[in-house]
């Protein structure tokens, strides 16, 4: 292993909590609860640059950690490595050098997981009106669909809010989803708060929860296309 | 901060509603001690033992006895004063302390149809409100109106409302009175400060005796009874249950404890003066301040204030530092030292900039805003307004502009008023795009996410509110959710409300015992099984559930591998337990929903908008309130003069 970072926060709701692990071989894995590239199994591997580039942050560190103090409301972030065990990143600002690039990177591959869905739900928005589940990975996934929280939230210009809708959906109940799965969620959004004038972005998260054994995650899928700055 | 509710997925513990205090508290009746015969008797009697003998022996003789009392007794802060005359009439679209105190009286006499949020704003439910209080007390017409005559009215009913029935008090009583008299000996003084856990214990007894001898004169008889309880009513109001609204909500009302000091701890040996001069700043409002200053100091020839540190400023500061006796290194730079003897020659001026250091307590978890990340604002003292300012240095993406305004609507709300002239000077906040020393870092980050003091997001749908609680913590404002009791008392004024008494009838020391074991297991779902699940909620049984925890001492939970989950696990290191409940939830169990709200059952949250509104649905403790600008509220009274206090627009 070449490193492992989570991320974990019981204050939201669905909890965050996030991880991603780098192999010696350039294996990346790990699980996402909350994110815009769906939530689930991640698996996949790092091209040679991008591993040599990771490898290169993590012996540009030495042994021990700063100790920064986290500014309040943040969430715990534990970066391991072999050199270090545990240490605790959340004080830690991204940055170019040390460990601010240590910790920019880390960050940066819980991102960069999410290019390589495993068995991982995702949300869209193909159509005014529509949100739509999407199973991204080629693995199986168990879904709980029995009550699927659906938030829209509309913006015009530069993130200027310009609606806001959101509803407890009653869905199919517990499903297996498997590659190529979807499933569409009628949204209040577009006909009520804000019209479809192609001047609006709509941002959308759909909380539900994925089954693994006889474990239940609540989980977030999240869509949210970046808005340009002016 | 914590999520809003509206996203939750379980349902959440609704806490018992908790009220403002009316602000005008009496203060307690000063009596003479009596002998030390009677002393050595109660100390005999004590039922602490020999546990109790430092706190009565205090008594030994009647000179200490006055100062004690002078010293235990402290009245609260005085509230209310430089109140504006009544006016011809309230109505829609009116805004103040006069609609504040309308709202809390109609919610009392329960002419709202649920209790009102005592927001100072005349809106529809308020006028709702008042035409249900004419209609029913017979005023015609029913305009929905608080005219003179209906505020009058209004008035007589609110101060004809039954006093609270009270239960006499002995050792072993247990019960909401018990917290509610616990909540007033606090109060009024008790040291060490009593624990709100609705048990008349050996501390309480203590401090029941040390009430009686002191402020009732009375041959101490350990039992708080209709005289007593009348002294502690009078002392201090607050503590008791009322229903408010139509609907009879049960709220329990705030028993004030003082002052607030909502600011974050600031860390000991710091200045809240950012270093100014050579190799500090040498531009904006910690320079005029410093020009200010010296002139006050008697720079000759007077400095312009133009904020520039130039020649003349450098000169003058150089002067300042080796007149001082002794005298100060006339190194041309204001450092800490520099700046407290300036201070102490000059405490006020018209602007000024603030360097805060500091630290909080959240979830029995340490985090603080320290060097680079340190609390930077600036004020200036206009002659309409105070400007608050805090510059942003943003990084990453560009901040929204919808973000400006969300701080200006939740902040700015209030105007300082001085009892004494009635002079009125409205508080303004503004957040502007800056960089410089005198900036703070704020990296914009894409999408969505937990925003925390250093990081927002640019598509946080709950901007409203995230951006101007972080906000708060710019302008040095620690959170006020998950704290310990003395934290929130200290921080937001009042004691922690007595809430839940009984515990669905589990025995504390039991639920301890399960949590320890769950600490010790590192299993989050196990201690919320032991006491959320159980039926713990917050309030006086939990914090004899903190207490029997105390008991069980310190502990260590060795260190844990990694757990690849789902749900995702760090590896943890082994951890010493403290015995400190919050403590050692924090740091043994996994960072999830149920540790979280594990500790939010056995710590305290406000509904403020530095708080935990999405837990906390408190209408009377909500968004910003005065004890958030008290800070200001100081700067006011030493640059213009006078007692300023922080009343509603």
């Amino acid at each position: 292993m070449i490193l492992r970072l989570v991320i974990a926060d019981g204050s939201q709701s669905p909890a965050v909590a996030e991880s991603v692990e780098v192999g010696d071989d350039g294996a990346l894995s790990g699980w996402r609860s909350v994110s815009d590239g769906g939530a689930g199994w991640f698996a996949g591997r790092l091209p040679e640059a991008e591993l040599a580039s990771v490898r290169a942050a993590v012996e540009a560190v030495g042994p021990v950690a700063p100790e920064v103090p986290a500014r309040p409301d943040s969430a715990q972030e534990v970066l391991e490595l072999d050199a270090t065990g545990p240490v605790s990143i959340a004080g830690i600002s991204d940055g170019t050098d040390g460990w601010p690039r240590l910790a920019a990177t880390a960050r940066g591959l819980l991102d960069r997981l999410t290019d390589f869905p495993r068995a991982a739900v995702a949300v869209s928005h193909p159509a005014p009106g529509v949100a739509r589940l999407i199973q991204r990975g080629a693995d199986p996934v168990r879904l709980d669909l029995s009550a699927i929280a659906v938030r829209a939230v509309a913006w015009r210009g530069y993130y200027e809010p310009a609606g806001d809708w959101s509803e407890v959906v009653a869905g199919p109940g517990e499903v297996e989803a498997g590659p190529g799965w979807t499933y569409d969620l009628a949204l209040g959004l577009e006909s009520a708060a804000a019209p479809a004038d192609g001047e609006v972005v709509v941002h959308l998260t759909a909380d539900f929860a994925i089954l693994n054994g006889t474990t239940r995650i609540p989980v977030r899928a999240r869509h949210t296309p970046a808005i340009p700055p002016p | 901060m914590p999520e809003a509710s509206d996203e939750r997925t379980r349902p959440v513990p609704r806490p018992l509603n908790v009220r403002e205090p009316d602000p005008d508290t009496a203060g307690p009746i000063m009596t003479p001690g009596v002998g030390n015969a009677a002393l050595a008797r109660m100390i005999q009697r004590s039922p602490s033992g020999p546990a109790a003998l430092p706190d009565l022996a205090m008594f030994g003789g009647n000179a200490q006895i006055a100062r004690l009392v002078e010293g235990d007794s402290e009245p609260p802060a005085p509230g209310g004063g430089g109140a504006a005359p009544a006016p011809a009439g309230l109505g829609g679209g009116a805004h103040g302390e006069e609609v504040r105190d309308a709202q809390l009286k109609l919610s009392r006499v329960q002419a709202s149809a649920q209790p009102l949020t005592e927001d100072g704003r005349y809106g529809p439910l308020t006028e709702a409100a008042v035409r249900t209080f004419q209609t029913s007390q017979g005023i015609a017409p029913v305009t929905g109106v608080l005219d003179p005559g209906t505020k009058a009215r209004l008035d007589a009913a609110f101060a004809a409302l039954p006093p609270p029935a009270r239960t006499v008090l002995s050792l072993g009583a247990t019960g909401p009175d018990v917290g509610f008299a616990q909540q007033k000996l606090n109060a009024l003084g008790a040291s060490p400060r009593l624990a709100i856990n609705a048990v008349y214990d050996g501390a309480m007894w203590v401090a029941v005796i040390k009430y009686e001898f002191g402020t009732l004169n009375r041959f101490p008889t350990g039992v708080v009874d209709a005289a007593m309880w009348a002294a502690l009513d009078a002392g201090v109001r607050g503590g008791f249950i009322a229903p408010e609204g139509q609907s009879a909500t049960p709220v329990e009302q705030k028993t004030n404890s003082g002052t607030a000091d909502s600011l974050g701890t600031q860390v000991a040996g710091t200045s809240l003066h950012p270093v100014t001069g050579v190799g500090g700043l040498t531009q904006g409002p910690a320079v005029k301040e410093l020009q200010q200053k010296l002139n006050t100091a008697g720079a000759a020839p007077a400095l312009k204030v133009d904020g520039s540190f130039g020649p003349l400023t450098r000169t003058a500061l150089q002067a300042f530092q080796t007149s001082r006796v002794p005298p100060l290194p006339g190194t041309g730079t204001a450092d800490k030292a520099t700046w407290d003897a300036l201070d102490t020659v000059a405490p006020g001026s018209m602007t000024g900039a603030v360097e805060r250091q500091w630290t909080e307590e959240v979830g029995g978890h340490t985090y603080s805003m320290v060097g680079a990340s340190a609390s930077r604002y600036s004020w200036e003292i206009l002659p309409t307004k105070m400007q608050v300012t805090v510059k942003v240095n943003f990084v990453g993406l560009p901040a929204p502009g919808s973000w400006f305004g969300f701080v200006e609507a939740v902040w700015n709300q209030y105007m300082g008023v001085d009892s004494v002239s009635g002079k009125k000077m409205p508080v303004d906040f503004r957040m502007t795009r800056g960089s410089g020393g005198d900036a703070m870092t704020v990296q914009v980050k894409p999408g969505t996410g937990r925003a925390n003091a250093g990081e927002w997001f640019v598509a946080d749908a709950n901007a409203a509110s995230t951006i101007p609680h972080e906000f708060g913590h710019l302008i040095g404002l620690q959170d006020e959710y998950q704290l310990h009791p003395g934290d929130y008392v200290r921080v937001t004024g009042h004691e922690p409300p007595v809430g839940d008494t009984a515990g669905a009838g589990l025995v504390a020391a039991t639920v301890a015992a399960n949590l320890r074991a769950a600490i010790m297991a590192r299993s989050s779902a196990n201690a919320l099984a032991a006491s959320n699940t159980a039926g713990v909620t917050g309030g006086a049984f939990a914090q004899q559930v903190v207490e029997e925890y105390r008991k069980l001492g310190p502990g260590t939970v060795p260190a844990v591998a990694a757990v690849p989950g789902p749900p995702p696990v760090p590896a943890q290191p082994a951890v010493a337990l403290t015995g400190e409940l919050l403590h050692d939830l924090d740091v043994a169990l996994p960072n999830d929903s149920d540790r979280y709200e594990t500790i939010q059952t056995f710590s305290y949250s406000s509904g403020s908008i530095m708080g935990d509104p999405g837990r906390v649905n408190d209408p009377h403790d909500h968004g910003t309130q005065p004890r958030h600008i008290a800070e200001f509220m100081a700067i006011l009274g030493r640059a213009l003069g006078g007692t300023w206090e922080a009343k509603r627009r």
